[in-house]
Parts: C-alpha cells; sequence; structure tokens
C-alpha cells in the first residue's frame, strides 16, 4: 500500500461525490457547469497520482492532464455559448425551464 | 506520517470543503470563488506530487477561469449576491444518493485494489517539463494535435451558438 497514492485518489474520490452531487442537484446552469468541472478536478487528481506515485518515468501521464485541462476550458467555453443562447433568447438560465428537448 | 502526507491530506482537505461550500452557499459569486479555492488547492497538491510545471498551470488556468464564471454569474442571475435566499436545487435525495454511491464506489476500489510497488524515480521539474515537451510533439503528437482541433472547434461553436440569430441576417 502507498499511503500518499491512497490520500490523493481518495481526495479525487471525494471530489468526484461532491462534482456529482452538484452537476445533478443545480437547477442553474452555471452551476451544473461548475459541478462538471469538480469532476474534471478529481480525474486529474488521479492521473497526477497515478504518475507520481506509479509511473514517475513516463511522461505521457502527465499529457493526459493537458487533455483533461483542454477539456474543462472547452466545456466551460461551449457551456457559456449555450448560456448566452438561452439567456437571449428566454431571459433565464435556469435548467428547470429548458424542457423543449423533452418529447 | 511524513510532511507530504500532512500537507497532502491538509490541501486535499481544503479543495474537498470548498468544493462542498461551492453548493451549500446562496451567493453564486462566493460559490465562483470557493470553486477557485478548491482548484486553486488542487494545484497545491500537484506541487506537493512534484508536478511543478502542471501545479503552476493548473493554478493559472483555473484563477483565469473562475474570473470568468464570476462575471457570467454576475451577468446571469437576477440574485448573484444570494440576498433573496432564492432555493435553485432540484432532485436533492436522487443527487445525494448518486454522489454517496459514486464516492463509496471509487473508495471501496481505491482501497481495495493493489496498486504494486511505488515508482521511486522522480525527474526534476526542468527534465519533467522537458520530457513533457518531446512527448507532445514526438511520440503522442497526434493526441496533442487533436487536442488544438477540439478547442478551436469548441471555440467556433461556442461563438456560433452565442451570436444572436438577428445579427447574421443584418447583414
Amino acid at each position: 500500500m502507498i499511503p500518499e497514492l491512497m490520500i490523493a485518489l481518495s481526495v479525487g474520490a471525494a471530489l468526484f461525490g461532491v462534482g456529482l452531487y452538484g452537476a445533478l442537484s443545480q437547477t442553474n446552469l452555471v452551476m451544473i457547469i461548475m459541478g462538471v468541472e469538480l469532476v474534471l478536478a478529481a480525474a486529474l487528481v488521479n492521473l497526477v497520482a497515478f504518475w507520481r506515485y506509479l509511473h514517475p518515468d513516463v511522461p505521457a501521464a502527465q499529457m493526459f492532464v493537458l487533455i483533461v485541462m483542454a477539456v474543462m476550458a472547452v466545456e466551460m467555453a461551449v457551456g457559456f455559448g449555450i448560456a448566452i443562447a438561452r439567456f437571449r433568447s428566454r431571459g433565464s438560465v435556469e435548467m428547470e425551464e429548458a424542457r423543449e428537448l423533452k418529447g | 506520517m511524513t510532511p507530504q502526507m500532512i500537507f497532502l491530506v491538509f490541501f486535499g482537505g481544503a479543495a474537498v470543503w470548498f468544493g462542498i461550500v461551492v453548493f451549500r452557499t446562496r451567493s453564486m459569486v462566493r460559490s465562483a470563488l470557493a470553486l477557485l479555492f478548491s482548484q486553486t488547492a488542487v494545484g497545491v497538491m500537484f506541487l506537493l506530487m512534484q508536478a511543478e510545471f502542471l501545479g503552476v498551470l493548473q493554478i493559472m488556468m483555473m484563477a483565469t477561469e473562475m474570473s470568468v464564471m464570476a462575471i457570467f454569474m454576475v451577468m446571469f442571475m437576477m440574485d448573484p449576491g444570494g440576498m433573496g435566499a432564492m432555493d435553485m436545487t432540484h432532485q436533492k435525495r436522487l443527487s445525494l444518493w448518486a454522489g454517496g454511491i459514486g464516492l463509496v464506489a471509487a473508495l471501496a476500489v481505491i482501497w481495495l485494489a493493489d496498486w504494486g510497488p511505488m515508482g521511486l524515480l522522480v525527474p526534476d521539474a526542468a527534465e519533467q517539463t522537458a520530457q513533457l515537451g518531446r512527448e507532445l510533439l514526438d511520440r503522442s503528437m497526434f493526441i496533442f494535435e487533436s487536442a488544438a482541433l477540439m478547442i478551436l472547434t469548441a471555440m467556433v461553436a461556442a461563438t456560433m451558438v452565442a451570436i444572436h440569430p438577428s445579427e447574421g441576417r443584418k447583414r
């Protein structure tokens, strides 16, 4: 057992749980984006912990961290694009009011 | 307990605590700031795990990202300060169960799995960055370029979605 790895992975698991709760429980689009950001932060912690404590000689692990960071930026950009479009058409970013896609 | 473990527990605890504060406070601006502190604590954890470049990158990126988020909060919310005490949650019980089950399942895997031996030879910061640069521009170049293309596509898509439909018709 590697105690430091266990601590880092446990922090990642806790961030994942909190982020999942936030993404599912919030009605505001920006708050949902915040929940997803926390879930992605959990993935980042796990990737860095795996790199540091299991394979510090493999730089490809750090490359994956950069990819997840890019995904975070993309998720935020597209999320805010949708938020702006929604705010312009409906005057609110409350997802409870977004039922157009429901059959 | 080594100093590294103590600091990992401290900053990990801070990251999780500020993550919880994001969804507990009624003020949206405070939520954005709490998320900034949470992400910064994650960045400090990277520094503790000797990933200096990624740690600094995480802190810098999240500082700008969360500032943008705080601005959007003020723009979009009727009550960004949380003075009206509006409830902006739904399906709370289901979300708590989903988050709780996710947490317990992840913890079970973490504590029951055999992770093998610890890697000991960590390159210094300069060597790490050089190795990462070589990795990005050599073996993983295709993946790296795909990420660049993904960002470009997202930028175009986000701009197109955000443009008001009537702005296109004026020309």
